[in-house]
């Protein structure tokens, strides 16, 4: 009892064998926090600089963006820029690209969270005969590049007559075909204990009762997560909406983006830059609201595995 | 990127054409299906461009649809990247749109694979068009593509520029010594502040008029190179003693520029590439006033210039309204009021009707002028491109590029540039 007790009584008065933050002065501790806050500080500027950047080069003339001109201010400043991103292209008002843009995104959240969480309670809690055969699947379909899918994907939508609706965009997530947020929620469904259901069931409920009443409250970091994630993935996608729509009546923003900078004439950097600004501003609000429960999501997460 | 994107292509289209050739032996109607005003039938037509040419063809289309109105025209369109990666599923999938925009780089690609409707069997008016120009957008006898409009290769100069230096402007009469004595004063002249220009060996269609002026065919016939090592080695030594110096920018200095180009940028005096770049460099650079002369050229009577379409329109293979396909051809080509509508936008129309029709001013005026002070050197436009030309003239800058960098010597860079296009049109053969 003594010798055990002993140490934990003795160590405060120790003499430190190596090293003890209380044994510096306070000069030299002040000094390691100001390196330390300007090292950080530096590599933050490095970091948001593209950004500062961007939100800088908003506000000036197309004929001082890039180039040779490499000072982040002008002295130039206007507006005009934001005035031309507001005017629309080819007869399509820019609100209407946001629209579109939200419609998308939106759609594909409420689809992939309605999709992928059914799919993963299958996954995780019904042991269904060829369970493992369809989970590998799932996981290789992970492997797959883009890529090599799309051409079969267009002639299937064209010979279907879909091409240029939103349905080639939207089915997939309604279908539970991002394996990747599948995945996210059968891991996270796999952390909540069993003995749960096991209560519920007890108590007389379905698989639809336990599904809704247990496992969607307890889930919540896992769907927000897939929520942002699925929200900007749709958001900034380029070549599904390239490849699917044809009328610029139902183009999002990233296609609309491109349409200021064409080669082959002259190409207005500065509409283009303040449009990029404004289509970044739904999504950093989206994430500014739900990054709260991004972290919490994540370490729930991590907790559990 | 033009790799990459060539490949898409090629994978894509070749899916295509096997789709194509088992579709082959239904019965086809020549005019298609055709539509009246209480009925009209509806085509799509697709073009790639920024927001000023959306807004200018819309105003095209409702004048079409005004004086058509058995057809209605729904038109899209794209940047010109994603058009090639769009149109390439799109041939995969079998669902090209009736009409579109096209560039002469990819023409001989769906040409030749049958997804191009030859415009010899449907009726567009092609009198108005010079004859040296139209053999551009044919491909073994077959009219696949009508240019809208040409360009001409040529060499800007910022006269504000030189005027500041007490350089005297450029006649447009000069050998390549004299060029090249040109872009040395400039770079001295200004200690340095200003440079001649970017090297112009790196460009290949200059590297093109070049043999030209030297009667060499760039390529065969059968498709093959027309020219040999000695001729790139002569080339690429023309600016041997420029290179490093204030008369031609560094590589590095034009890659920090990029996407703007030097002479955009303001850092370059002069520049060699297409007249219809001018509304391009004068947004960019912001200067008041850009001047255009022709290209040097060691013989004053052959300056190896020649128009090329700047865009064409093709119509897909498989439309069904060959009819009305072909008259929103005819009128977006031929028509005056289009001209109004588009003045050099697109380039110099290519129909005299449409260019006659047309009143150019200011900038526009400049492009046309110059094409017109050169017409008596113009030669023959050259054949489509082969396939897999985009790859190639992208490997020329490229490797021209690391001969500027120093990292090889023109004798590496000859031999590496003819090793790579060499296995290019093998692999196409």
């Amino acid at each position: 009892m003594t010798t055990m007790a002993t140490p934990t009584q003795s160590a405060p008065d120790a003499p430190a064998p190596h090293y003890n933050p209380k044994s510096e002065s306070v000069g030299t501790k002040r000094a390691k926090s100001t390196l330390f806050h300007v090292v950080a500080l530096v590599l933050t500027a490095v970091v948001l600089y593209p950004g500062l950047w961007m939100i800088a080069s908003a506000f000036k003339p197309n004929s001082e963006i890039g180039g040779a001109n490499t000072s982040l201010w002008s002295n130039n400043f206007s507006l005009d820029n934001f005035v031309t991103a507001m005017e629309g292209i080819g007869g399509v008002s820019t609100l209407q690209f946001f629209t579109n843009s939200l419609v998308l995104a939106i759609g594909a959240v409420v689809g992939t969270v309605l999709s992928a969480s059914v799919s993963a309670y299958a996954f995780a809690r019904i042991s269904f005969p060829g369970r493992g055969v369809f989970f590998g699947m799932m996981i290789a379909t992970l492997l797959l590049p883009f890529h090599v899918v799309i051409i079969p994907q267009y002639i299937v939508f064209q010979q279907l007559g879909l091409v240029d609706t939103y349905i080639p965009l939207l089915i997939g997530k309604f279908l539970a075909a991002d394996a990747f947020f599948v995945f996210l929620m059968v891991q996270f469904m796999r952390g909540l204990p069993a003995e749960l259901d096991e209560a519920a069931r007890i108590d007389g409920a379905g698989h639809a009762r336990i599904f809704g009443s247990i496992m969607l409250p307890l889930m919540k970091p896992a769907l927000i997560s897939t929520s942002i994630f699925s929200f900007i993935w749709s958001w900034n996608d380029f070549l599904g909406p390239l490849l699917y729509l044809n009328t610029p009546d139902k183009y999002p923003l990233p296609l609309a983006l491109r349409l200021f900078v064409d080669q082959t004439q002259s190409s207005d950097y500065g509409a283009m830059i303040a449009m990029s600004v404004l289509a970044l501003l739904p999504v950093l609000i989206f994430f500014l609201i739900f990054q709260r429960y991004i972290v919490e999501g994540v370490s729930t997460q991590g907790l559990k595995g | 990127m033009i790799n990459r994107r060539h490949f898409l292509t090629t994978v894509a289209v070749g899916t295509a054409s096997a789709a194509a050739l088992a579709a082959c032996g239904t019965g086809s109607n020549n005019a298609g299906k055709t539509g009246s005003a209480e009925n009209p039938v509806t085509i799509n037509y697709t073009w790639w461009g920024n927001d000023d040419r959306a807004e200018r063809t819309r105003k095209a289309i409702a004048l079409f649809e005004s004086k058509n109105p058995d057809i209605k025209v729904n038109g899209n369109f794209t940047d010109f990247a994603g058009y090639w990666q769009k149109r390439a599923t799109e041939a995969a999938g079998g669902g090209l749109p009736d009409v579109m925009q096209w560039d002469l780089s990819y023409l001989r690609d769906y040409g030749q694979r049958n997804q191009l409707l030859d415009l010899a069997t449907v009726n567009i008016n092609t009198d108005a068009f010079e004859k040296s120009l139209l053999p551009s957008g044919q491909i073994k006898g077959k009219t696949y593509g009508i240019p809208t409009s040409t360009n001409a290769f040529a060499v800007y100069y910022d006269p504000a520029k030189l005027a500041s230096l007490g350089i005297a402007e450029p006649t447009g009469k000069w050998t390549y010594d004299e060029y090249n004595a040109f872009l040395t004063e400039v770079g001295t002249k200004s200690n340095g502040a200003l440079f001649g220009g970017t090297d112009y060996t790196g460009v290949w269609w200059m590297f093109n008029i070049w043999l030209r002026q030297n009667n060499i065919e760039a390529f065969t016939e059968d498709g093959k190179l027309g020219f040999t090592r000695d001729d790139l080695k002569k080339w690429w030594n023309l600016t041997a003693e420029l290179r490093g110096t204030p008369a031609i920018a560094s590589e590095e200095r034009v890659t920090q520029l990029a996407p703007k180009s030097a002479f955009g940028s303001n850092v370059t005096a002069t520049e060699v590439t297409w007249d219809n770049f001018m509304a391009g460099y004068l947004a960019d650079s912001g200067a008041k006033e850009l001047k255009l002369v022709p290209v040097p050229s060691d013989d004053p009577d052959n300056l190896g210039l020649f128009l090329k379409p700047s865009m064409l329109m093709v119509a897909s293979a498989k439309t069904q309204y060959k009819d009305a396909a072909a008259r929103f051809i005819d009128f977006m080509v031929n028509d005056p009021e289009v001209g109004q509508i588009f003045k050099t936008s697109r380039g110099v129309p290519a129909s005299k009707t449409q260019r006659d029709g047309t009143t150019f001013e200011g900038t526009d005026k400049l492009v046309v002028d110059y094409e017109k002070s050169i017409e008596q050197y113009l030669k023959d436009a050259p054949e489509p491109p082969i396939v897999g030309f985009g790859t190639l003239e992208a490997s020329f800058k490229r490797i021209s590029s690391d001969l500027n960098y120093g990292k090889l010597d023109i004798n590496g860079a000859t031999d590496a540039w003819f090793k790579e296009a060499e296995d290019l049109i093998k692999q196409n053969a």
